[in-house]
């Protein structure tokens, strides 16, 4: 009886593992809001918009997972073309040198400031607000609370919103 | 004795302290694909982290020595977060802007267009640099559309956030229309099929012969002049004592012809798409 109650908790922590690794809210930290500007000249619908924000916190709860954990498995997906390329090599990198980057309590400041007339291009000026801590093999070098400033490209794929470009810039 | 020990001790703790002591001073800007150079002050070893936008690397390194970042591992755009550490960590972060433009991508939409059609073209256009960095920088983007010599648009867009758009009416005659998008002497080409646009004025001709009668159009253009191709539809429909009849038919050489069994007085009407032509009486057969 005992060993059917171990194995029916053990196959129930694995299926809550899975569905929190999978799961588009896998991360409830990843905060994500719109700001009141219109992008043009194309308007960006509600729908579109609910759209948009769902799979851009994705993709962050995504890059984080990649990050912190060194897998390149959660890149798949929500990232495509250069973003993903870039993303890849940094995870690589990040193996080779034991380095690992987490990106905590993110808050995501986001202004559409350009959707293309036809619909298939986004770019997003996104400010971000994140506790960023880099460990060296598991020892904590740096932990800083940061406001960055990302422009984002973002176009629609079969089914959602990828990211294509993720830079970083001073400034808007 | 008590002396020594703490001379001994303030000798320990400004060596400690000399040997930690360590301060960035990134350059202001840094370009991607460009080396970089980061004095440190201090002495004794120190651990150097790079992270950044496709890059994580650690190193030992001298302190008081510089620091060498070379361009290859600066090519992204974005901000690179350096850290030194010895006994206490020190950190800045560098950005890295893209690299002048070298390429543009550029979507034109649609790819077939009917002729004379208001705002019908768009064209969005992004400049970036050799390593795939979108240019943020301000840049003049010219957007022309040609047919041949003649010039339907010639249009200067300064980039906007990296992005320069336009918008354009479809020419009048159909064919191919070459858009190009240039920045200085770099260029992306594409190309716009122009078609006719619906039919105008659709008349039709017939009579009635043994087995019925034979209706057919004259040549069908659209508006602005230009053949509609062959292949689109032309419905002839007939209406009489005995009801409708309705025939769907090609254009073929310009012409959509249809025979249609009928036998009584019939009105005989034709459309095409939205576009509805003339009305032609055939009387019934003596």
């Amino acid at each position: 009886m005992r060993r059917i109650i171990n194995s029916a908790l053990r196959w129930a922590a694995i299926c809550m593992l899975l569905a929190s690794t999978f799961s588009y809210a896998a991360d409830a930290n990843v905060q994500v809001q719109m700001g009141e500007k219109n992008a043009s000249p194309r308007a960006l619908e509600p729908l579109t918009e609910r759209a948009v924000l769902r799979d851009f916190r994705f993709a962050w709860t995504s890059m984080a997972q990649a990050l912190e954990f060194n897998t390149v498995d959660p890149l798949q997906g929500p990232f495509e073309g250069d973003a993903k390329q870039s993303l890849k090599n940094t995870v690589l990198n990040q193996q080779r040198s034991g380095i690992t980057q987490r990106y905590g309590d993110q808050n995501h400041r986001v202004e559409a400031v350009f959707y293309s007339p036809e619909g298939d291009v986004l770019e997003l000026h996104d400010t971000a607000e994140y506790q960023l801590q880099i460990a060296d093999a598991g020892k904590l070098v740096h932990d800083e609370h940061v406001v960055m400033h990302y422009v984002v490209l973002m176009t629609p794929g079969a089914d959602r919103w990828v990211i294509r470009q993720l830079q970083a810039v001073p400034h808007f | 004795m008590r002396r020594y020990f703490l001379l001994c001790a303030v000798f320990c703790f400004a060596g400690l302290m000399f040997s930690s002591a360590q301060e960035l001073r990134l350059p202001d800007s840094a370009t991607a694909g460009d080396d970089a150079t980061i004095p440190t002050t201090g002495s004794g070893k120190a651990t150097l982290y790079v992270v950044g936008p496709g890059i994580s690397r650690k190193s030992d390194i001298n302190l008081g020595e510089e620091i060498h970042l070379a361009g290859q591992d600066l090519r992204s755009a974005g901000a690179y977060l350096v850290i030194v550490c010895s006994s206490t960590c020190a950190d800045a972060t560098l950005y890295v802007s893209a690299a002048k433009p070298f390429s543009l991508a550029f979507i034109l939409h649609p790819s077939r267009v009917p002729v004379a059609r208001n705002d019908a073209v768009s064209g969005v256009a992004f400049p970036f640099d050799q390593f795939h960095n979108l240019v943020q920088a301000p840049q003049t983007i010219n957007f022309e559309l040609g047919a041949g010599k003649s010039s339907i648009l010639s249009k200067s867009v300064r980039t906007q956030d990296g992005a320069a758009w336009f918008r354009a009416s479809s020419g009048k005659a159909a064919g191919m229309v070459q858009v190009v998008a240039s920045l200085g002497d770099i260029s992306a080409k594409r190309a716009l099929q122009q078609v006719a646009s619906d039919p105008c004025n659709l008349r039709i001709t017939g009579g009635r012969t043994k087995n019925g009668i034979t209706v057919q159009t004259e040549p069908v253009h659209d508006c602005t002049g230009n053949p509609v191709p062959d292949g689109t539809i032309v419905t002839f429909t007939a209406a009489g004592p005995q009801g409708k009849t309705t025939v769907d038919a090609p254009i073929k050489q310009g012409v959509a012809r249809a025979q249609m069994p009928v036998q009584g007085a019939e009105t005989v009407s034709v459309a095409s798409g939205v576009v509805i032509g003339n009305e032609l009486r055939i009387g019934a057969l003596p």
